[in-house]
């Protein structure tokens, strides 16, 4: 058969891609007054301690430095245009964070409406960490889930359980490494719940899911009100301290973002590299990705295809759940609709890093800086809502699943109920 | 390895898939089960291989009683099986579908690739079976994807091996390669149980033949047996293997087709530059492999899938990217592909399958009101005239068995005022009953004067009612050609033996 790829969807993409890189020289760059300048500090805040090294602040000409960045994407658009769809998720990448930087550059500019006339780095970055930390856990669960053939929308739930059991464990025992298993376990549960009603009810697991979403946000905004409410000291919503490790702290920049952070943080990395190495190279991942490919071929060599599916969707629950404590002991104090759709993103991540443990990672990235930047550019005065920036994950899944950037395709089985013949 | 069915059993509900079979096969023996669809071969097939439980009787590997409760443990036993539908993980290498389920690891649970390729290239030097052990399986062509999986079946020290209608998707090429495989697989030894409703195949290749029919052996017979005496021995009477075709004058083009180009859901195209005249009182007979663009030719003739370029023409009127509905009002009638998916609504009753594409025109609708009397007769006439097996017109269609439910379908079409005829794999399923009168239905159309289109990967139906043969290969018509140039010449071009 010929294989002879689409030329439509490669250059829309193309096109959207230039039409941003004309915004970004128009809007941030030539929108900007000639003598603006824009400050980038890298000093970590809230950090005591002497640092043998610094960075200098990054002082630039707004307008300047937004119409290359404009130019830059525009040539990464040209280049999809000109090669497609090699890469075209990596160039579209490129092209979002050099948007995201020339926003900053544009937001802060002074003189501007900005109270803040400079942006701290170091402190975007680790914030924006936080909160990828948790899509992380969140899209793990999803690899977890998916790779096996089962729908896993449930994150949302995961994370909203986790969190008020974990607030709750964390609040009474100050231990978040009870706080985690509490989480583990209790997400693990739901998991076993929607595999149960997938597998042995074949029920559809979309809708399974969302009911699971829902319950998960009723029962959390009930029990607070009824239970942690009139007991505070439930609900005391201390954050857990951060594990700095010697000396790789120091270094500038990628030492507060990567090398002080919390046990949670150390542990989403460690799992990826786990399920990335399972998944690819063990008999395990071999035997869990023929079932969510073709279940039947699995079996019809004695996989047994409904136990790996309990197994891998109990896990991606337990995984979601620890991800939910993680937010709580990051964000402090448990709330109603806590995670706010951060479980949804998850899944966005998910089909953006194309259903692999390093891709989530990539867009767990691009994402938790989204995600950070609507709440953090309020405090630039920046005429942008903030609800805007955070439809941004959702509006690069519509274009990943459209095929506008390259080619993904989900596991062949993914959500489809298996009956044995 | 002697393998020997006794008595075996098996009931769904108040049906009796198989009566009391028993069979031996002998080691280094190629036993053909040959059967009709729906006469319990691959029921039978999936107890031996663990996938059934008999309701009752017993297998034994030489001499001794084993039970199996999955299909590992028939693996175990050293029973391979080809499925009809290849049991290969797409995305996966040859390497990784070969070892799955037994893989070779190295500690941590870690795949040994290396072990799993020299695994692949020693049993692909010991039976000749070449294929590279790194290749992605959905790169392969079908033949070459067979082959993995009996390497696979080997793998697992298959001594019985069990094909379930493996030439389905074969070209004539690749289906002698596989006679020859099965031939060199029996002289080192194995035994071989062939499943297959094709009797050149039968005679070709097997050894013992033993037919089955409603779920019983009827006869153990040799392959000497001529075509005629074997299709008897299957159908249980005789059958007329030849279609009788009188000579037809040839009109003028009724459908056109001009540099037409399609893509497929992916956005590949697969259909290319095809042009094509099909005239009155002609069968143009489309064959080729499937996969090759023959469906998303249909379903663009059909209205069904978007034409990229190139013109359609119907009786003079252009139809290019017409609706459906302007389509089959031009004249045009259309067997699907896909019965169950595409021909009929299985819920609804066949009085209203018979009019589904005619339910809210005279005389079955009047303005908003449906006619349901006019329905009725209509569906009476049809059931009595096209001899549709059902308990009633009300049935629900999908009640009906695959052959009659072809029958609702043809039915439907040819009632209506149609000057071109398109039927796509029109006895796909269907018992040799069926086959018969669907064969003297299509030439009967031909005959009276109108366009006829089939598509068949069955080479068998594309000669016997082919007045000319396309033949279609990797989205191109390749030739043109008359069925008399003989199946070996066809067979080359539809494995693009003429590019």
């Amino acid at each position: 058969m010929t294989t002879t790829p689409v030329n439509g969807r490669g250059r829309v993409i193309a096109v959207l891609m230039m039409a941003l890189g004309l915004l970004v020289a128009m809007a941030f760059g030539f929108g900007s007054a000639g003598n603006a300048h824009s400050v980038f500090t890298f000093a970590p805040v809230n950090i005591s301690g002497d640092r043998p090294w610094h960075l200098g602040d990054l002082t630039v000409l707004t307008r300047w430095w937004n119409v290359v960045l404009g130019l830059l994407i525009i040539a990464l658009g040209v280049e999809t245009w000109v090669r497609r769809p090699k890469a075209a998720l990596a160039r579209f990448g490129g092209a979002a964070i050099f948007f995201l930087v020339a926003l900053l550059f544009w937001a802060s500019r002074s003189p501007g409406p900005s109270q803040v006339p400079f942006v701290n780095v170091t402190s975007v970055l680790t914030g924006s960490s936080a909160i990828a930390m948790v899509l992380i856990f969140g899209s793990l669960s999803g690899v977890l889930c998916e790779r096996a053939g089962v729908v896993n929308i449930a994150i949302e739930g995961q994370f909203i359980g986790g969190a008020f059991f974990g607030s709750v464990i964390a609040s009474t025992t100050n231990n978040f490494i009870l706080a985690a298993l509490g989480g583990a376990v209790f997400g693990a549960l739901l998991g076993w719940l929607l595999a149960f009603l997938a597998i042995r009810y074949l029920a559809d697991q979309v809708i399974i899911g969302v009911v699971l979403v829902t319950t998960m946000s009723s029962l959390t905004s009930y029990l607070n009100l009824q239970v942690l409410t009139p007991y505070p000291n439930l609900n005391i919503g201390n954050t857990v301290a951060t594990l700095p490790i010697p000396l790789l702290d120091k270094i500038p920049l990628i030492g507060p973002v990567l090398f002080n952070e919390t046990g949670f943080f150390y542990l989403a990395i460690l799992l990826v590299a786990v399920v990335s190495f399972a998944l690819f190279r063990t008999r395990w991942g071999l035997r869990v990705r023929a079932v969510g490919e073709h279940p039947k071929a699995a079996e019809s060599v004695g996989i047994n295809v409904a136990r790996t599916r309990y197994r891998n969707v109990i896990m991606g629950g337990a995984v979601a759940g620890v991800g939910g404590v993680a937010f709580m002991a990051t964000q402090g104090q448990f709330q109603p609709d806590y995670t706010s759709g951060l479980g949804y993103v998850a899944l966005a991540a998910l089909i953006f890093g194309r259903w692999t443990p390093s891709g989530a990672v990539v867009a767990s990235v691009l994402f938790g800086l989204s995600a950070y930047l609507a709440n953090g550019l309020q405090s630039y005065s920046v005429p942008i809502s903030s609800e805007f920036i955070g439809m941004f994950p959702y509006l690069v899944t519509i274009a990943v699943v459209a095929g506008l950037i390259g080619r993904v395709r989900p596991p062949a089985a993914d959500g489809i109920p298996y009956q044995r013949s | 390895m002697r393998v020997e069915l006794r008595g075996i059993t098996k009931r769904f509900g108040s049906f009796t898939a198989n009566d009391a079979i028993s069979l031996t096969v002998e080691p280094g023996q190629i036993h053909c089960l040959l059967g009709e669809n729906g006469a319990g071969k691959s029921t039978l097939m999936n107890v031996v291989f663990g996938l059934l439980h008999a309701d009752e009787g017993e297998i034994l590997i030489n001499g001794e009683s084993v039970a199996f409760s999955n299909s590992g443990d028939a693996v175990r036993k050293g029973i391979g099986m080809v499925h009809q539908h290849f049991m290969l993980v797409p995305v996966f290498t040859v390497a990784e579908n070969v070892v799955l389920g037994f893989e070779p690891t190295k500690s941590l649970g870690r795949l040994d690739a290396k072990a799993a390729a020299d695994q692949i290239r020693t049993l692909s030097a010991r039976f000749g079976l070449d294929v590279d052990p790194d290749a992605v399986v959905e790169n392969l062509p079908v033949g070459l994807q067979q082959r993995v999986e009996i390497i696979k079946a080997l793998s697992h020290d298959a001594e019985l091996l069990i094909l379930d209608e493996p030439t389905a998707v074969l070209t004539p090429q690749e289906i002698d390669a596989l006679m020859d495989i099965m031939r060199s697989l029996a002289a080192a030894g194995k035994s071989i149980l062939f499943i297959t409703h094709k009797l050149k195949e039968v005679r070709a290749v097997a050894d013992v033949i033993t037919v089955i029919r409603q779920g019983r052996v009827v006869d153990t017979v040799s392959p000497s047996l001529s075509e005629g005496e074997l299709a008897t021995a299957m159908v249980g009477r005789s059958v007329s293997l030849t279609v009788e075709k009188e000579d037809v004058v040839v009109g003028a083009a009724v459908l056109e087709l001009r540099n037409v180009t399609v893509r497929d859901d992916r956005g590949v195209a697969v259909v290319t530059n095809v042009s094509l005249d099909v005239r009155e009182g002609q069968i143009m007979a489309i064959a080729g492999v499937q996969g090759n663009g023959q469906t998303e030719l249909v379903e663009a003739i059909a209205g069904l899938r978007h034409v990229e370029s190139g013109t359609i023409t119907l009786g003079g009127r252009d139809i290019t990217n017409a609706s459906p509905r302007q389509i089959l009002d031009a004249g045009l009638g259309h067997v699907p592909e896909d019965r169950q998916r595409d021909g009929l609504v299985l819920s609804l009753s066949v009085a209203d399958n018979l009019v589904l594409n005619a339910a809210a025109k005279a005389p079955f609708a009047k303005g908003w009101n449906r006619r349901l009397a006019a329905v009725r007769d209509n569906a009476t006439a049809l059931v009595e005239r096209f001899d549709v097996r059902t308990t009633g017109i009300d049935a629900e269609v999908g009640s009906l068995s695959g052959g009659n439910q072809q029958k609702v379908i043809v039915a439907r079409e040819l009632s209506r005022d149609i000057t071109c005829f398109i039927a796509a794999q029109p006895t796909r399923g269907l018992d040799v009953g069926s086959i018969e009168y669907v064969h003297s239905q299509i030439v009967a159309e031909r005959n009276s004067g109108r366009g006829v289109v089939i598509v068949s990967s069955e080479l068998d139906e594309v000669l016997a009612l082919g007045d000319q043969v396309a033949v279609m290969f990797a989205g191109t018509i390749v030739d043109v050609v008359s069925p008399d140039v003989g199946r070996e010449a066809i067979g080359l071009l539809m494995a693009g033996g003429g590019q």
